[in-house]
């Protein structure tokens, strides 16, 4: 097919691909807000306009034909950009003065960019903040894409926001014009990761964190997840996929935690404690598949649309929690600390830590949860220069980590950790140099495999995003275990990740932590030192009485509105 | 009335004779095309439609006529219903469909147990294996639309989606869908049977200040003036609306033509004409309009969720003599912004009425300004 562009005639270009694909592959840049990457367009925002023989037409949603003319640059075109520019910006840019997108806030640059310098609206509504747990809303500086829904709906299959109302009064509401703390929202964030103007951001504990740090008396803990050390420096302008682990334990000492621990030594932990289970079901006969509980936004997902597989679930605790209460216990008691005194601070890529942390049965485990976000702007706070620091190691004893622990980061790390340990554990022989399950890794929607154990064929799957998990359910009983994570790409595609999270992106942070893992000499939970000194000085065995008391939880039926 | 003629069946039966592609050379040699406003020809989009390869199709019968001042679907409702009835089966049966739904509008609900009665015997006469549903909608103006319609009837909000793919290809539930208003498809058993039948009857809905508003059945191209004086005006007409949407023009001995009509940037669409005699003020007209489209955009689109809102704000401001020459000058940058931009036919030509009365009768905006 060919197509003049710009004026140049005689371009090839395939078939099957939009104006902005087409403009975009040779370096034209044209301004989107509410494009999705992977899903349809539905050419709300107007901004992509472009002349298409001579008619104004939306670039994300129109086809080109066989020797049309495209212009991406007349006056007309960069006129018809600019009004709807100026018509989206009155409600937006009254609400905008902090903005919770900071620079990266992609209208505000959009506008900054198409040179906007007069607006001739006044914002005419005023919205009340939806202000709930983990979560918030602000409709007031909402510019109606609607790709928060689409996270929800399409992405996560949650669908616990629509538009309501019509015309100027459409805006983004829960269920009946409920908080969203009151309907089924798993407070995923995948929302605030779509939303290109900031109108949905997580409740921030960074206030409360600056104050332990200032209280004399707190011993204050921090721990990072997994996926953290392969984001964080995104933040700080490095490319995706740097791996900073050593730059932000120096970063955040820095900042005054006295303990820089690693949530990996949780995730072992959950390890020695899912493995075990797992087995222990094995003996047992069921029930069969058990299913991974390390994502607090799935175990809401189960709470409020699958409670039937409550028993299916395994009990452990999530690996933050698992190092929130040893610190408490275990590190509290033999550093002599008083419980009370020890504040527990998380790093984590997930939204939904936060209210995992509010629930009232581990209320005492982590006292607050940062977003990565949060972690840089607290690292900002303080004027730090992250890129050049040094690296540093983390803090004994809670600070020692395996491979296995690492690849909890993305989407079939905790299964392929956990095969690492049932395996030998359940055969007493090494898997070797063969530790790599390749069928848990990658990005495809659901992935499955089998490996055998003594003789038994045991049969896993994973699925990452809310609509793969729903897809997963229906063929469930074909499998022994399942790991379920509700982001998509598990982790490293959090709701409290960097912004903004492609498809690109998400690969390359998927490399930096299986990078990581194949780093380090240590590949397999069970092996890790400061497991074994806690199973050995503090726990006993696992499963055992305090290890059910401390690492173990339960779970409720919730409703679904 | 050439609209009231009872065909009995008896087109039903002759189309069942022609066979698919019989019907769709005589609707093609007869010339009907659809009256819902954009005037495309019956035959081709039933060809479309008869052409897409699907499991199952459907015919969606668009009984929304929200524009203001139109009420000519309702009349044939109302008086004819038993030759629409025939024209959705013959449809259905041109092109494979078991199930067809008619959207009917909100504010017609009181039509609706009559429409069923009718659906019933006739299905039962004609002993045909179709189901007819009858779905009403909630009020939205944006839902004669026929992607909107769509997304109405399939359960999600009553909002459109740009096109292509069209109905014919991919329509209700992702299935070729034909998609015709009442009056085309009341039309199609007359055409199929009646060798009178005569395409270029239309008919013409009347209202404004007027004595004597309703539907009158004339032919294209019949005189303004005539039209006009069968409405029986107390005073000196001064502008004629077409709808909303299609905009204004001064009144005029013309030809009502979509030609003709064309020329002064107006659109004829349904053939409804609101006249507006010397007492009015064209600004209070506008006014009103403005206020109509501001309430009835669905808003998806950026231009017309937060462009009609902004056309009202700024006609309330000349209204209220604060206005200065750069607001008109942005009312008419705007208005062709969303004309230009907008996603659907609803903010397409939801500022037609401010361009052609700024274009024929600036001089009330002005003296206001």
């Amino acid at each position: 097919m060919k197509i003049t562009l710009d004026g140049i005639g005689d371009i090839t270009c395939d078939e099957g691909k939009t104006i902005l694909e087409l403009c975009r592959e040779r370096g034209i840049d044209i301004p989107t807000l509410c494009v999705f990457e992977g899903l349809k367009p539905e050419a709300r925002c107007r901004l992509c306009i472009v002349e298409l023989d001579g008619k104004l037409v939306t670039a994300c949603s129109t086809y080109p034909r066989d020797g049309c003319s495209i212009v991406t640059n007349s006056e007309r075109v960069r006129k018809a950009r600019l009004m709807n520019a100026e018509l989206l910006m009155p409600k937006h840019v009254n609400a905008c003065s902090i903005d919770a997108k900071g620079e990266s806030d992609p209208l505000c640059k959009l506008i900054y960019d198409l040179g906007l310098t007069r607006i001739r609206f006044e914002p005419i509504k005023k919205y009340a903040q939806d202000l709930s747990e983990s979560v918030l809303r602000d409709d007031n500086k909402c510019i109606n894409c609607g790709k928060c829904i689409r996270a929800c709906s399409e992405i996560m299959a949650v669908h616990a926001i629509d538009f309501a109302q019509r015309g100027h009064d459409e805006h983004v509401s829960p269920y009946c014009g409920h908080r969203l703390h009151d309907v089924a929202c798993i407070k995923c964030g995948q929302c605030i990761a779509a939303c290109p103007v900031g109108a949905i951001y997580e409740r921030e504990h960074l206030f409360e964190v600056l104050k332990v740090l200032n209280d004399k008396n707190k011993h204050v803990i921090v721990q990072t997840a997994p996926s953290v050390r392969a984001a964080l420096g995104e933040e700080f302008g490095m490319p995706a996929g740097s791996l900073v682990t050593g730059k932000m334990v120096a970063a955040l000492r820095k900042c005054g935690f006295d303990r820089v621990f690693d949530t990996d030594l949780g995730a072992d932990m959950t390890i020695i404690e899912e493995a075990s289970e797992f087995l222990h079901r094995l003996e047992k006969g069921g029930p069969f598949p058990m299913i991974t509980t390390c994502c607090p936004a799935w175990i809401k997902f189960m709470e409020h649309f699958e409670h039937g597989l409550i028993p299916n679930m395994s009990s452990c605790k999530s690996p933050h929690e698992m190092l929130g209460i040893l610190a408490k216990t275990y590190y509290a008691e033999t550093s002599g600390l008083k419980k009370k005194n020890v504040v527990v601070v998380s790093v984590m890529p997930c939204t939904a830590k936060k209210f995992e942390s509010t629930r009232p049965e581990l209320k005492s485990e982590v006292d607050y949860v940062l977003t990565t976000r949060e972690a840089a702007k607290l690292i900002r706070h303080f004027g730090i220069d992250f890129t050049s620091l040094p690296d540093e190691e983390f803090d004994s004893p809670l600070g020692i980590s395996t491979g296995a622990g690492v690849i909890f980061g993305a989407t079939g790390g905790v299964m392929e950790a956990a095969l690492r340990t049932a395996y030998e554990f359940a055969t007493g022989e090494s898997l070797g140099r063969k530790l790599e399950f390749e069928k848990t890794r990658g990005l495809d929607g659901i992935k499955e495999g089998s490996v055998a154990i003594n003789g038994k064929e045991i049969r896993f799957a994973v699925a990452h995003g809310g609509a793969n998990i729903r897809k997963l359910i229906e063929s469930k009983d074909e499998y022994h275990f399942i790991e379920m994570m509700a982001c998509p790409g598990g982790c490293i595609g959090g709701g409290g990740q960097p912004w903004p999270t492609t498809k690109e992106v998400l690969g390359k942070r998927m490399d930096a932590i299986y990078r990581a893992d194949r780093c380090l000499p240590l590949r397999k939970s069970h092996e890790n030192p400061a497991v074994k000194a806690i199973y050995s000085e503090f726990l006993g065995k696992p499963l055992g009485k305090k290890s059910e008391e401390l690492l173990h939880t339960r779970y409720f039926k919730r409703d679904m509105f | 009335m050439q609209i009231l003629r009872k065909t009995d069946l008896e087109a039903f039966r002759k189309a069942r004779e022609l066979g698919p592609a019989g019907v769709i050379s005589l609707l093609k040699e007869k010339g009907l095309s659809g009256r819902g406003g954009a005037a495309f020809p019956v035959w081709k989009k039933w060809e479309y439609t008869l052409n897409a390869q699907a499991d199952e199709k459907f015919v969606l019968c668009n009984a929304d006529e929200g524009e203001p001042g139109t009420f000519k679907d309702k009349f044939i409702i109302k008086n004819n219903p038993e030759t629409l009835i025939e024209g959705i089966l013959i449809a259905a049966q041109v092109i494979g469909a078991t199930r067809a739904f008619i959207y009917l509008r909100g504010e017609y609900e009181h039509l609706r147990r009559g429409l069923e009665r009718v659906i019933d015997s006739i299905l039962k006469e004609s002993k045909s294996e179709v189901e007819i549903n009858i779905v009403v909608g909630a009020g939205a103006y944006v839902c004669g639309e026929e992607t909107a319609i769509i997304k109405s009837i399939e359960g999600f909000r009553g909002q459109p989606y740009f096109k292509p793919p069209y109905p014919p290809v991919e329509g209700l539930w992702g299935k070729p869908t034909i998609v015709n208003n009442v009056e085309t498809l009341a039309n199609v058993p007359q055409a199929i049977l009646f060798d009178d039948w005569i395409e270029d009857l239309r008919l013409f809905s009347l209202s404004g200040n007027v004595t004597k508003p309703g539907i009158y059945e004339l032919t294209e191209g019949t005189n303004l003036s005539e039209l006009i004086a069968l409405g029986k005006p107390k005073n000196r007409i001064k502008a004629v609306y077409f709808g909303c949407f299609g905009g204004c023009m001064p009144y005029a001995a013309m030809e009502l033509s979509p030609e003709k009509v064309c020329v002064k940037n107006c659109a004829i669409g349904s053939y409804s004409i609101i006249a507006v005699d010397e007492k009015q003020s064209i600004l209070d007209v506008a006014l009103s309009v403005a206020e109509f489209y501001a309430h009835e955009s669905c808003g998806k689109c950026t231009p017309c969720r937060e462009g009609t809102i902004r056309i009202w704000e700024l006609l309330e401001k000349i209204k209220k003599k604060k206005a200065t020459n750069d607001d008109i000058d942005t009312l008419k940058d705007l208005a062709e912004q969303i004309r230009e931009t907008s996603l659907c036919g609803l903010g397409q030509t939801a500022t037609t009425h401010v361009l052609t009365a700024l274009a024929h009768f600036r001089n009330e905006f002005v003296k206001e300004a």
